[in-house]
């Protein structure tokens, strides 16, 4: 199964790379699109293994790719899906996701709807993230974008209504408001996590609503933003018996509802010349209430975090970029101690990017990452891939190649 | 001496010549297109996916250049994007659902031909270049 589902993936992806082009055909007198993009990367690290993968001896298992279908069938509504698929160490472990698939009716450039399965608009680059060719970066700042928890915020399944405002002299602002069911993946950090907290969890959901808002200020190449998002979250689960854990009742049911979780973030992006320059701040206030037969009343986690990052890339031909960014990630919760290790991940990165070709670049990066975070922060460092513990400080290469047509 | 200032001269006239030969491009428009004239807000709203329509209610679908003089000054002077920025502009777009790739050809006598033939299209091409069945837009 896991094969087929391999081949089927890889050829999805490369199919239209065979052709060289985007894929166009004509049908009922509509044309239609077929776009596809795949990246195949690898990471070799000092110590500590990171994303779920064995860097620490070198590891391969990073590969994702996505294709997509899209047809305008009037001048003001267009229909699409995307299928997205990837395997970065025990992230993904190719099961094929609907990425995106939905309706999109523009009535005014000021307003339009989206119904569907929605890439969610968060911060610079919640939505596009997964395309690595459209970034400098053979990893984007993992203090933001973190690759195994990116589906708790990828999309949502509901509408969007969005537009774009001119301002005249000012410039213009476009907006995208959301409100749907959020995307869960058994196969990401979230449940990788809990499951070494001993904490499995049998069934997850929840609703997201949000603002996103962008100003193309009047000076060329300069665009401000700010997202707003509120999710809700219905987890239950079961603990078991686990090596790790601090605190286990098992076989005692669990329950855990988000109320809230908040996601504020403030970003800006400036291109001139051959320079780019981007950085973004977000905070998230996280509040559970926990209940479970095993005990009385609520026990109540609040927990939060900050992360930010600031890049800088310049082109130095069509052939060559450079680039850098410091991107970092502090986590606040009662039980960890501040100014440790185990409280922040720092991350700093330098990147050559080499377009091949229009359509096929390869990028050589270098993390110096100070820190791993908590036990209840993810990102990146996993006990389930660290079992001897963890070292303060993480040396990673990555190089990582892309196709995207 | 004067040899010399007629060489800077006129290697200076070339210059001036290129740039403006280059920074001078037409907008062209399929028939259909009810407007006379575009301005340079709305011309890049069409372009960057983000317009659909113009001041008089036509639908407008862009097409482009690969590359060449009048792409290049189009970007500079209109887009304000490199052709690589534009091109992962339009990626970011199409991987999102948000907009198809547009239409993308060789020359103006390309885009000449597809903007006469389709409705809606609204294009750029060279100053010099012939374009007999579509109008020229007015920058406003």
């Amino acid at each position: 199964m896991k094969v087929r589902t391999m081949i089927l993936a890889a050829a999805l992806s490369l199919a239209p790379g065979l052709l060289n082009a985007q894929f166009d055909f004509t049908l009922f007198d509509k044309s239609f699109q077929i776009h596809s993009f795949a990246s195949q990367g690898f990471a070799y690290s000092n110590d500590n293994n990171f994303l779920t993968m064995n860097t620490s001896k070198g590891s391969f298992a990073m590969t994702d790719g996505g294709v997509n279908i899209s047809t305008q069938l009037t001048d003001k509504f267009r229909v699409g899906a995307q299928v997205y698929d990837r395997n970065v160490g025990q992230l993904g472990d190719w099961h094929p996701q609907l990425d995106w698939a939905y309706g999109d009716y523009r009535f005014k450039d000021w307003f339009g709807i989206r119904a569907g399965k929605v890439k969610t608009a968060l911060g610079l680059y919640n939505d596009t993230q997964d395309a690595e060719a459209l970034n400098t970066w053979a990893l984007l700042p993992q203090s933001i974008y973190p690759l195994d928890l990116r589906s708790s915020t990828i999309a949502h399944t509901g509408g969007d209504v969005y537009g774009e405002i001119p301002l005249h002299k000012l410039g213009s602002v476009s907006y995208t408001a959301y409100y749907g069911a959020r995307s869960f993946d058994k196969y990401g950090g979230t449940d990788y996590l809990a499951a070494d907290q001993g904490i499995p969890i049998f069934h997850d959901s929840g609703k997201t609503r949000g603002i996103d808002m962008r100003w193309n200020t009047p000076v060329t190449g300069l665009m401000l933003g700010g997202s707003f998002a509120d999710l809700s979250e219905d987890r239950n689960g079961e603990w078991t018996t686990c090596l790790q854990c601090t605190f286990s009742i098992p076989g005692a049911y669990y329950r855990q509802d988000a109320v809230p979780d908040y996601i504020t973030s403030a970003y800006g992006d400036y291109l001139h010349g051959k320079w780019h320059f981007a950085g973004e701040f977000r905070r998230e206030q996280q509040t559970f209430n926990i209940t479970s037969a095993a005990f009385s009343g609520v026990f109540v986690y609040n927990g939060s975090n900050q992360s930010v990052f600031g890049s800088a890339a310049y082109r130095v031909s069509k052939l060559l970029e450079l680039g850098a960014y410091n991107s970092r990630f502090y986590f606040d919760q009662p039980n960890n101690p501040a100014n440790t290790a185990s409280s922040h991940i720092f991350d700093q990165v330098a990147t050559v990017r080499i377009d091949l070709k229009k359509w096929w670049s390869v990028k050589i990066e270098g993390h110096f990452m100070d820190g791993y975070g908590d036990v209840y922060s993810a990102h990146g460092f996993y006990t389930r891939s660290n079992l001897a513990g963890l070292k303060p400080k993480t040396n990673m290469l990555v190089v990582r190649t892309g196709w995207s047509f | 001496m004067k040899n010399s200032l007629k060489f800077l001269t006129a290697f200076v006239g070339i210059g001036i010549g290129s740039t403006v030969c280059a920074a001078d491009v037409k907008i062209i428009a399929n028939e259909s297109v009810g407007a006379t004239s575009i301005s340079a807000d709305e011309l890049k709203g069409v372009f960057l996916a983000t317009k659909t329509s113009l001041s008089d209610g036509s639908h407008v679908v862009p097409v482009l250049e690969k590359g060449g003089p009048a792409h290049e000054a189009f970007l500079k002077d209109y887009l304000g994007k490199t052709d690589s920025a534009l091109e992962t502009y339009y990626r970011s777009l199409v991987f999102t659902g948000k907009a198809s790739m547009p239409k993308t050809l060789g020359a103006d006598a390309e885009v000449v031909a597809y903007v006469a033939k389709t409705k809606g299209a609204i294009g750029y091409v060279g100053a010099d270049a012939a374009t007999e069945g579509v109008k020229t837009l007015e920058m406003k």
